[in-house]
This record gives structure tokens, C-alpha cells and sequence, in this order.
């Protein structure tokens, strides 16, 4: 009750000269009853995703998959006595590393992602272009062992301050954590190594995490943070009608200060930027336990295009694991290149394309997972052509609540995304 | 050095004025035009004309050492002349100055006042930084506003073993502007013989000073001298003095000394900098710089010593290319040539015209040309289509063989002997033609070195002389810059400390803009020569550079490896610590190989010791069979020997001889 005194107070206010297009807003009810047909639509036809299996791709791709934690350890513990047994013999000890080099990338169509093929190089110790990484990689292996035995998740940063000084840069103990999980061919959360928290969800889904109920409507304004351990994550409920994917952080507060989830019932997230794999798996998850459509929100240009794709497809840096990372059928709400002009975005609140940001651009244009929906091949092209790109916040040039009072209700009662 | 007989006039160009009577139009001599323009031949300001004046000198100096095949000796030096004694010099009185108020730099009350305060002000905060033991700066001296009275005098006098001159030809050598021995065609360091005269013109601006000229020639027994000054309006030498002198020690040279109006202060380091590359693009030549004055401490003295006795050879004069002439051009050479018809002109005038060639080339000009007619009854029409043919018919290039660069091997030492870098690379180019002169380009690479600053330094030459001015549109800063990519060559652009040589020789250097200053990038011929010829050098710095990359990785490779065996080892034994506990305790069971180790970990027989062990002596294998690779692959293999120059002595022949089966040594007393 409260928020729809707030909401008929901000229509009272604003000026529906200064917001285009307010005109065109049917009634929230009419709107609503769009979204219900399309969701139960989506929800009715979503089938069995497939596997490397089903397109006998399991030879020539690699893929992992969560392990127990006993299985992880006795993984570790086999390999080393393998290093062992080299050592042993005189022979130094190297690893045999699944290579996640992009020329090892293969997009596959038919699952709509990247995956990993089944190149690997040898890392021996004796040879000094990787005797740094071998070393490195034995020393993760034996810290990961060590959080096997205890049952204990530690950190990225946690795990990188155990030896500062063989590591010396997060970075390298990052990259190495992820060649051990393709070693060892399970996922990083099977690891038992999480990164800090950064996406953060808000609206209409409730959870369990860690035996803990949470609504997500009773978080206040922040929302709440996204668990980094999603094996803890469990009884997803939910009333809403779709899940909104914010870019950014800004537009996020915007929509959860305005009780957006309130007015049409949906839940919303963001990973603030390039997301993170907690942020992965929890959308992964409530798309497959909810079956709601995802609608995106991005900037347009190509970055935009580009963390949507990383929901969507997958990322090259963690392809072996993308069977469990990605969720398919992200539709493209906003703002695309085209809504610039459809919505009338003044000139000053349009910035001019770099000349990376067009080579980003035409770089994507050459991608699978663009080339595969034409009306993104379709918007791209725009972006590149008129090499103007806008953010979210352009919006905010009719009024700060443009974004949730007129943009995002059009859209949804035109359905308009890809 | 320049020489010309008195009597003749050189091609018209130096008409005396006529005496109009009614008409207003004036004519302006040649000398007088360049007095009014003189900073088409780089005598901007008076620091610059100062290092003009030096310039021209010592490379007058050079090219008449090297006209007789002599080794140059040059000594230049600046002596710096205080106001008080270049009055006396000039026979004025110095007066005190009596009407304060007349001076420009007069301080009134008022502005006195403002200064005081300031100074105070000033000293004031110094005094509090110094209290608060912050690092005080030099305060800088309020430099009082130098009016034209405050001007500072040189004497810059530079002597050679050249070929001197002949006495009779010295006053129109430095008398006449535009009068000159190198209007040839053919590579020289000068070209339009104004260089002396315009450091003459400039000290009679600005000191009215006379210049002085002592020179002898080869075999002489006297001496010329010389004192004289030019009359601009006619463009004459107006002589004070001229006569013989006692040549006692045989010298042969010529020594000039003239007193101008310069700036030490602000063109030292051009000054110095052009000496020392003057040095490294003719190490056969000994120069000795020096700077008196009355300042002890500001004295400098330089010797650049000679490092090899192998001198490039001297430039010859050539005949003009068909594809570079103009019409004018032409006239001038139907008007000199000793040749009577067309089909001689041609073949003789030209290179690259050989006899078939010259009666296709008449054919070609059409039916009123004839092998055997008259050259010197060509009309003007014929002429121009002689002049049209040329632009358009197929010529052979010229060949570089009239060129004289300074050889790879010269400008090697040069580098080595003024930068002493860790690594060079040179190279010389073959003869390459832009508009019908032939052009050689040659560069050098270096790397590391003493007194180079890190990054990019670039020293261009034409000619064999420094360019040192409008460094930023050059053809070689503009390649170097931007058209390498020296990551390729292992060669890092902002870190390593890169010297990068360029000399380019030509019959004709397409100067951009009045002075010889720069090299415009817009010519691609140039620019692709300059370009290929920095390329190669990189190609064989390349090489090296990894090479020494190797030997590097060579001699670290064991330590860098075994750097890393304790924490394997431990990361390793970690591990099977814990596995041994477990299978201790029963809880898991391992195969029999498996179970063994871990018994062993258990007993002890296995301890990180152990491991490192293993892991060090696999390490010392490794390190072995690649050092043996190593060497199998380079094999023994020695870097090309340099000869070395040791300069001889002047010394007597007071020596002995220590004979041992394989070598003598002398030793002199």
C-alpha cells in the first residue's frame, strides 16, 4: 500500500511533457496480463538443456563437473603420488594442463555456449618458462588439499595470501586455481575456494541460505548479497513474472528504491559489471528452478553486449565449466542502439565511440553467439555505424525515474527485446 | 677552402649596382641582401651565429684537409671578450655612464621599491623553508633585462692542416659573397660559399671588426696574411692588410680568426654537442675545442681524438643526370660545353648517355634535330623539348660511385669511440636516386653507453656534417619514432638506451626550409632507404641481443630452477604427510605401489629431504645436457675482431726492442 501512495505521488509530480512516450503507458493491470501470457508461454516450452553427450562432442571437448569433497581429495591425492613416483625416479615431475588459450574455444550452437577443447600442454619442472607455474600449481594443490581435509571455504584472496611471496600477484594464484579445477576436472565451487561477494539480488524470490530463509523483498534497499557458495542455496519460491539483469549498480539502487518488483512482480540482479561466478551460478540456478524469462539490462555498447554474452555464453577464461556457468535465452531489454533514437535520447547525453570501442564492436560482430540472433547482428551494426553509444543513466536526462516510471514498463508492454 | 681568381666574375651574380639616375628602382648586391637576411644562412640571433660561425669554419676546415688527402687536425677556440677589453680593442674609451635616466635599464624609485620588497619577500620564505630543513633551491639571481649594450664578444679562431690558399685569391675568397669553389656537382659539406663570408658580414655588424686570414700551401716557404673586411654595398673585399710573412715550421693551413657579437651561455651545449658528433662521423680527423675566458671555471677544453687513420675517399664532381636538369640548366651547359654538336653534348655532358642511347634520343626529339647539327644553334623551343624528353625517357640511375660516404667501418668507430655502447649495428646502404642525384644512406645502432639518456637518441648527418636543429620534422626522427617497431628487435623504445645514426651523402640534400637544418619526411625514397637501412641495423642488434639473452638464461638457468625445488618439494611432501597419516590410521586404502611410498613416509625413508634431493640432482641433469645443447648448437663461435688504431708517436726513433719467438715489443724512451 505504501509504495503505491509513493508511485501516485511521483506521477502527480512529474511532467508528462518532460517523459516522452508516458502517453502510450497502458494500465499497469493491462501490462501485467502481457507479461503473464509470455511467462507462462516461456515456462511451458522449456525443454531439457542439452549435453556434450547428446551432440557426441565428449571426446574432442572437455568439460567438468561439481565433485564431493572426498572425490576432490582423493583426486589430489592420486595425482601426487603420480608426481611422487616421478620425483622418485629422477625424473623432476610436470603436469599435464588442459589448455585455456582461445584458440582451445569452441563455440557450440547447438548448446549456445563456449566450451573448452581437448588440447592440454605439459608443464615440467626442469624448464624455465614454466618452472614458476608447475611450482605454483603443486603448492595450490596442496592448499586445496588441505581444504578437503578440514571441509572449510576460504577465499581467493585468502588462498593468495598463504604465500605471498611464491605468488606474488592474485592474478597468477587465480589463473592457477582455475587450471587446477581443469586438472583435477571439477568446478572451482567443488574446490572449496569462493570469491568475495559481488552480486547482489533484490524483489520477489525467497531462498535458503545456509538453513537461513531469506526474502528478498525484506532487504531493504541493498538487497541481498548473492551467496558465494551456491551448493548452500536452496527452495527457491518465487511470485515473480521475469528476472531482470542489471549491468549496473546504478540502475539497480534506482529500481529497488522505486520497489520496481512491486509494481510488475520480478526479481532483479546485478554483479555490478563483469559478473562473477557466484552471480553466474545464482541466475543459472533460479532460471532453472523458476523457468522465468531473463530479460537484460545493459548499456549499449559493446561492453554491454559483451557481459551479456558472458551470462549468456559463457566466458573463454572459465569455458570448462560453462555447462554449469551459463543461462540460456537471455533476452536484450535495453538499452539497445536503437532506443536511442526511438526514445528520443538527447545528443549530450550520447557519447562518441572510441576507436576501441568500435574495434570492440566490429570484434563482436565476428562472434558465434552475435552472429547466431539477428536482431543483435542487427543492433550491433547500428552501434557501429552511428558510432554513438549511451548508458543506462542517459535515461536519467527525462528524470531520474524515467528508467522505472516510462522506459522499462513500454518495454515490457511492447515486449520489446531480443 | 674557396678560392677563386680575382679576375673572373663568377656567372654575372655578383653585379655591381648601376648608378640609375631618375629611376627609383634600386639594386641590392648580394652581400647586401644576405646582411638583411641572415638568417637564411642560420646567423638568427647571436648565440646562433656564434655556433654558425663555428660550424662553417670547421667544416671549411675539413674539406680542405681532406681536399690534399690529409688527416684533419683542427683546433677551434672561442675566447670570450668582456666589454671593457673589446673597447680598448676597438679603441674606445669606456665611459661611465653619467644621464641614468637614458638607460632602458634604468630602475625608477617606484620599480625599485617593488624589487626590494619582492627580494625581501623572497628571502624571507627561503629562510623559513631552510628553518623547516626543507631542500632549498637555488634562489635564481633576478636577472637584470640585458639591453643591446650588455652584448657579449667573442674571438673564435680555427686553425687547420688543410690545403690553404693561394695568397693572391685570399681577399675575394672571403670579399665576395656567393663566390665559391663548390658550386659543382658534386657531395661537399658547403654549397653556395657563404659561410666564412657571412660570419665576416655578421662580425662587421656586429663589432666592426676586421677578420684575420694566415694561410700557407703545401711546399710554400712563406706566408699569406690577410686583414680584411667587406664592402657590402659592392660586394667587394675592402683589404687592410695583405702581405708575406716568414714560414718557419713548414706549416701548410690556414688559420681564420674573426671577433663577433655571440651568446655562450645559451649555445654552449649546441656548440658542444655539434663538436661531438662532428667527432663520431669523422673519427679520422683530430679536433681540439676550446672555450677562454676570463672566468676560469667556465673554461672548457675538449680534444676529440683521432681513432682510425682511413679517410673516406674525396668526392668526386660528376656530370649532371638527364631526369634532374631544368632548362636552365641546360643553356648553361650548351653555353660552357667545348663539344660542337648535339650527339657530343649529349653523351658528354650527361651521365648514363651512352652513343646508341644519344641517337635514339635524337630520333626521338624529332625531325628538326639532327646528330650533327650545332649545339649551340639550338633554339629556346628546342631546348624545351630536349628538357621534355628528359623528364620522360628511361635513364639508367646514377650511379653512387661520385659519392663519398662515410663507410660503415668509419661511422662504427665514430659511435663507439663517443658512446661507448654495450652493442652497434651498421649498415650501409647501396645507391639509391631521388630526382636524378644519387643518394647513399647509411645508419648505425647502438646500445647502452655512457652519457646516452635512456629512450630514443637520434643524430642525423647530411653530407657528413651534424644536423642538430628542427629535430621534430626530420625524415630520420620521423622513422625512427614512428615507423620501427623496436619491440621486434628486442629492443625497448622508452627503457634501453638507443642511439640511432643516420648519414646521409648526396650530389644534392633536399634541405626543408632556408637553413641546412632538416631533411623533410615527405620524400619516399629517402624515407624508405632511411627506414630499411635503421632496419637492418636492428636485424643484426637482434641477433645479438639474444644471443646475450640466452648466454643469460644459460649461466641463471640452474639457479632459477632450483629456486623453486623447496617449495615443490614442500607443497609435494605436504600432501603425502597427511596421505600417510590417513593410511596409517586405516581409513583408506591405496594400491600396493601407492601404499609403499606412503609406509615409507610413515618410517621416515621418505622425508622432503629426500624429495629435494632427487628434484636438485634432476635439475643439475637438466641444466647439464641443455648446456651441452647449448654449446654443440652455438659451438665455438667468435665475434668478427675490429682493428684497433693506436695513434703513433711522434717520438724519435729511441726505442728497444724485447724480441721473444712470437712478438716484439718496443719500447720507447
Amino acid at each position: 500500500m505504501a509504495d503505491k501512495k509513493k508511485r501516485r505521488r511521483a506521477d502527480s509530480d512529474s511532467d508528462s511533457a518532460s517523459q516522452p512516450f508516458k502517453n502510450l503507458l497502458k494500465s499497469d493491470a493491462q501490462i501485467l496480463q502481457i507479461l503473464k501470457s509470455v511467462t507462462s508461454s516461456s515456462s511451458s516450452s522449456t525443454s531439457k538443456p542439452l549435453t556434450l553427450a547428446d551432440l557426441a562432442l565428449s571426446s574432442t571437448c572437455r568439460e567438468v563437473s561439481d565433485l564431493s569433497l572426498s572425490s576432490v581429495q582423493s583426486t589430489i591425492e592420486s595425482l601426487v603420488l603420480q608426481l611422487t613416483h616421478q620425483i622418485l625416479s629422477g625424473q623432476g615431475f610436470s603436469f599435464t594442463v588442459p589448455s585455456r588459450s582461445s584458440s582451445n574455444q569452441l563455440y557450440v550452437p547447438e548448446l549456445d555456449r563456449i566450451v573448452l577443447k581437448d588440447k592440454s600442454t605439459v608443464r615440467p619442472f626442469s624448464h624455465i618458462s614454466s618452472v614458476r607455474k608447475t611450482t605454483i600449481t603443486a603448492k595450490i594443490l596442496s592448499l586445496v588439499h588441505q581444504l578437503c581435509l578440514k571441509n572449510i571455504h576460504v577465499t581467493k584472496r585468502d588462498l593468495f595470501y598463504t604465500d605471498v611471496k611464491l605468488f606474488q600477484d592474485q592474478v597468477q594464484s587465480d589463473a592457477v586455481l582455475d587450471d587446477v579445477s581443469c586438472i583435477l576436472g571439477c568446478t572451482r565451487s567443488s574446490l572449496n575456494v569462493i570469491a568475495a561477494e559481488k552480486g547482489v539480488v533484490v524483489g520477489r524470490l525467497i531462498f535458503s541460505d545456509n538453513g537461513d530463509m531469506i526474502d528478498c523483498t525484506k532487504m531493504g534497499m541493498g538487497g541481498k548479497a548473492i551467496p558465494p557458495n551456491i551448493d548452500r542455496v536452496g527452495d527457491m519460491q518465487s511470485d515473480a513474472l521475469f528476472i531482470l539483469l542489471v549491468e549496473k549498480d546504478a540502475a539497480y539502487i534506482r529500481l529497488a528504491e522505486d520497489r520496481f518488483y512491486n509494481r510488475f512482480p520480478c526479481i532483479i540482479v546485478t554483479a555490478k559489471g563483469q559478473p562473477d561466478v557466484a552471480t553466474r551460478l545464482f541466475l543459472k540456478k533460479m532460471k532453472t528452478e523458476l523457468k522465468l524469462p531473463v530479460l537484460a539490462l545493459v548499456d549499449s555498447d559493446p561492453y554491454g553486449l559483451k557481459i551479456l554474452s558472458v551470462y549468456g555464453c559463457g566466458s573463454k577464461n572459465m569455458s570448462y565449466d560453462s555447462a554449469n556457468l551459463t543461462t540460456p535465452d537471455i533476452k536484450w531489454l535495453g538499452i539497445r542502439p536503437s532506443d536511442l533514437d526511438k526514445y528520443k535520447i538527447p545528443e549530450q547525453c550520447r557519447l562518441p565511440m572510441t576507436e576501441q570501442d568500435i574495434k570492440t564492436g566490429k570484434d563482436l560482430l565476428e562472434e558465434d553467439f552475435v552472429k547466431k540472433n539477428p536482431g543483435w547482428v542487427e543492433e550491433l551494426n547500428l552501434m557501429v555505424k552511428t558510432k554513438q553509444k549511451a548508458e543506462i543513466q542517459a535515461l536519467s536526462s527525462f528524470g531520474f525515474q524515467y528508467l522505472s516510471e516510462v522506459y522499462l514498463p513500454l518495454k515490457l508492454q511492447q515486449q520489446d527485446w531480443l | 677552402m674557396e678560392s677563386e681568381s680575382p679576375t673572373e666574375t663568377k656567372k654575372g651574380k655578383s653585379k655591381t649596382p648601376k648608378k640609375a639616375k631618375e629611376s627609383i628602382l634600386k639594386q641590392k648586391s648580394p652581400a647586401e641582401f644576405f646582411a638583411e637576411n641572415k638568417n637564411i644562412a642560420g646567423f638568427d640571433n647571436p648565440g646562433k651565429c656564434l655556433y654558425t660561425t663555428v660550424r662553417e669554419l670547421v667544416e671549411n676546415a675539413l674539406d680542405s684537409a681532406e681536399a690534399i688527402s690529409e688527416l684533419p687536425v683542427i683546433e677551434i677556440t672561442i675566447e670570450e671578450i668582456v666589454k671593457s677589453k673589446f673597447n680598448s680593442m676597438i679603441g674606445l674609451v669606456d665611459r661611465e655612464r653619467v644621464d641614468e635616466e637614458l638607460y632602458d635599464d634604468y630602475e625608477t624609485a617606484k620599480a625599485r621599491e617593488k624589487r626590494l620588497a619582492k627580494e625581501a619577500r623572497a628571502q624571507e620564505i627561503q629562510a623559513k623553508n631552510a628553518a623547516l630543513g626543507k631542500k632549498v633551491k637555488e634562489h635564481a639571481v633576478s636577472k637584470s633585462s640585458k639591453g643591446r649594450g650588455e652584448a657579449s664578444f667573442y674571438r673564435v679562431t680555427c686553425r687547420d692542416n688543410g690545403r690553404g690558399m693561394p695568397h693572391d685569391d685570399i681577399p675575394n675568397m672571403f670579399g665576395r659573397v656567393l663566390s665559391g669553389t663548390k658550386y659543382g656537382l658534386k657531395q661537399t659539406r658547403g654549397k653556395f660559399g657563404l659561410g666564412a663570408k657571412m660570419a665576416l658580414i655578421w662580425s662587421k655588424m656586429s663589432t666592426g671588426l676586421p677578420i684575420e686570414i694566415s694561410s700557407s700551401m703545401r711546399g710554400q716557404n712563406y706566408l699569406s696574411f690577410c686583414r680584411l673586411d667587406i664592402d657590402i654595398h659592392r660586394n667587394i673585399p675592402h683589404i687592410h692588410l695583405h702581405e708575406k710573412r716568414d714560414n718557419k715550421d713548414k706549416w701548410h693551413g690556414a688559420e681564420i680568426q674573426v671577433v663577433i657579437e655571440g651568446n655562450w651561455t645559451t649555445y654552449r651545449s649546441k656548440i658542444l654537442h655539434y663538436m661531438r658528433q662532428m667527432a663520431v662521423i669523422t673519427p679520422y680527423a683530430q679536433f681540439l675545442f676550446k672555450f677562454v675566458s676570463d672566468a676560469p671555471d667556465k673554461n672548457v677544453t675538449i680534444k676529440f681524438a683521432r681513432r682510425t687513420d682511413v679517410m673516406p675517399p674525396v668526392p668526386v664532381e660528376t656530370k649532371h643526370h638527364p631526369s634532374s636538369v631544368d632548362i636552365l640548366l641546360i643553356k648553361r651547359l650548351i653555353a660552357e660545353t667545348s663539344k660542337q654538336n648535339l650527339m657530343q653534348f649529349l653523351q658528354h655532358e650527361f651521365v648514363n648517355i651512352g652513343k646508341p642511347l644519344a641517337e635514339r634520343l635524337i630520333g626521338e626529339m624529332g625531325p628538326d634535330f639532327s646528330p650533327k647539327m650545332a649545339v649551340k644553334s639550338l633554339t629556346d623551343q628546342q631546348i624545351v623539348r630536349i628538357h621534355q624528353l628528359f623528364r620522360q625517357a628511361k635513364f639508367d640511375d646514377p650511379s653512387g660511385d661520385c659519392l663519398s660516404p662515410a663507410g660503415e667501418y668509419n661511422l662504427r668507430l665514430g659511435i663507439i669511440k663517443e658512446l661507448h655502447p654495450d652493442m652497434v649495428a651498421t649498415y650501409s646502404g647501396s645507391a639509391q636516386v631521388f630526382e636524378g642525384h644519387p643518394f647513399i644512406v647509411e645508419a648505425g645502432v647502438s646500445v647502452g653507453g655512457k652519457d646516452v639518456k635512456q629512450g630514443l637518441n637520434i643524430f642525423r648527418f647530411a653530407n657528413r656534417i651534424p644536423l642538430l636543429f628542427e629535430q621534430g620534422g626530420d625524415v630520420v626522427t620521423r622513422t625512427a619514432l614512428k615507423r620501427i617497431s623496436w619491440n621486434n628487435y628486442k629492443i625497448n623504445q622508452t627503457q634501453d638506451k638507443i642511439g640511432v645514426f643516420v648519414s646521409i651523402v648526396s650530389t644534392k640534400i633536399p634541405f626543408k626550409g632556408t637553413g641546412k637544418e632538416y631533411i623533410g619526411d615527405d620524400i619516399s625514397e629517402i624515407a624508405s632507404a632511411v627506414k630499411s637501412a635503421i632496419q637492418q641495423c636492428c636485424i643484426q642488434l637482434k641477433s645479438k641481443i639474444v644471443k646475450k639473452m640466452q648466454a643469460r638464461e644459460q649461466q641463471e638457468r640452474k639457479r632459477n630452477l632450483s629456486k623453486y625445488i623447496p617449495d615443490a618439494t614442500n607443497a609435494v611432501y605436504d600432501v603425502l604427510k597427511e596421505m600417510a597419516k590417513s593410511h596409517a590410521s586405516k581409513k583408506k586404502r591405496y594400491e600396493e605401489g601407492d601404499a609403499d611410498i606412503l609406509r615409507k613416509v610413515s618410517d621416515h625413508l621418505i622425508t622432503k629431504e629426500t624429495l629435494y634431493e632427487k628434484l636438485t640432482q634432476h635439475v643439475e641433469k637438466v641444466d647439464y645436457e641443455m648446456a651441452l645443447e647449448y654449446a654443440t648448437q652455438t659451438g665455438v663461435r667468435e665475434e668478427p675482431r675490429e682493428d684497433i688504431y693506436l695513434q703513433s708517436l711522434d717520438g724519435k726513433d729511441n726505442f728497444f726492442d724485447f724480441h721473444s719467438p712470437i712478438f716484439v715489443f718496443r719500447l720507447f724512451l
